[in-house]
């Protein structure tokens, strides 16, 4: 294998181990939108999220900020690792094709 | 795969502008093949070498760490997408799309650690041999205004050409073969042959004869000749 073939093969490697451990990073982030509702004089906070193509709303209850921060923080990564995901899911199929390609042209 | 060639490189500036932020760059080594990136800077233009590289970044921690600060890394640079990412080697890596970062140290001894955690960076650094040598003799580049230590080109090229016999895989010894040929060219298409020349009368009689052995393998033998 050539050096190029080689870091090729490499990369493959690395952006399937990275969509794994993305995979498994994302799962672990709390799903949903915290929503804040005014009710009377107190703020209470509901996890808003999507489950079986319909949106509910999981009660949380009172939050401190530092809890609020938290799950916004979440929100963020969870929209960041996505993002890395589809890019890793892209980089899997440009390298396989890549790496592929003769034995697909000798397959014609 | 549409794909903004830029990118990795942007990213990897980011990570050493946060570093030298955290006040820690100071501290760390560039090493492997992102040095190639960084040297034709140093080369001022009058070399343009192989962009043939992997998203890795090393960054060589000297051994005994000597940081002013403590940095939890992977909190620094969380917020733009890394991800620690334990290897089966024992090391963590921090793993982003564009860019994997990992932290190496020299070898010491018989060499039955496995990793060195690194208390002020909070990370584990995986122990590798003959690291010391590209630390003995360093450059400066700057960039964007940040001081990046690089190793010695010199040092960098006889580094690569010693460990190149150590690579299980035929394709990664090619690589390695290469950027340091390459290099070598280089500083001596510059007038800078006596620097390569002096770095390698400074390494042990061992590693010259295994340098000397894969030159003559690679059919080098002009390079082999000048520095014997």
């Amino acid at each position: 294998m050539d050096p190029i073939k080689g870091v090729l093969a490499e990369e493959l490697v690395n952006s399937k181990r990275m969509l794994k451990r993305h995979g498994e990073a994302l799962s672990r982030l709390p799903k949903g939108s915290l929503v804040a509702k005014k009710i009377k004089r107190g703020v209470f906070h509901y996890l808003a999220a999507r489950e079986d193509g319909k949106v509910r709303f999981h009660y949380k209850g009172k939050l401190s900020s530092a809890e609020v921060e938290r799950y916004q923080e979440a929100k963020q990564l969870r929209r960041k690792y996505m993002s890395q995901i589809s890019k890793l899911k892209k980089q899997v199929k440009f390298l396989e094709r890549a790496l592929h390609e003769r034995k697909r042209k000798r397959a014609r | 795969m549409k794909e903004n060639e830029s990118a990795p490189v942007d990213l990897c500036l980011e990570v050493l502008r946060r570093l030298d932020r955290a006040g820690v760059l100071e501290e760390l080594v560039l090493v492997g093949s992102w040095c190639t990136h960084f040297y034709n800077r140093h080369f001022e233009g009058k070399a343009r070498l192989s962009a043939l590289r992997t998203r890795d970044i090393d960054f060589l921690v000297r051994r005994p760490p000597r940081f002013k600060v403590k940095v939890e890394v992977s909190d620094l640079l969380k917020d733009l997408g890394f991800l620690p990412d334990l290897r089966a080697e024992g090391y963590v890596s921090l793993s982003h799309p564009d860019l994997i970062i990992d932290f190496l140290i020299a070898e010491r001894g018989k060499g039955s650690e496995t990793t060195i955690p690194i208390e002020a960076l909070g990370i584990r650094a995986q122990p590798l041999r003959f690291l010391d040598f590209l630390t003995s003799d360093t450059i400066v580049v700057s960039i964007d205004g940040l001081d990046l230590q690089l190793p010695h080109p010199a040092n960098f090229a006889l580094h690569k050409l010693i460990v190149s016999t150590r690579r299980p895989k035929p394709e990664k010894r090619e690589k390695d073969l290469r950027q340091a040929l390459e290099i070598i060219d280089v500083l001596k298409d510059l007038g800078r042959g006596d620097e390569v020349l002096s770095k390698f009368t400074d390494m042990p009689a061992g590693w010259r004869k295994i340098a000397i052995k894969v030159l003559n393998d690679a059919d080098r033998n002009d390079i082999s000749r000048f520095l014997q």
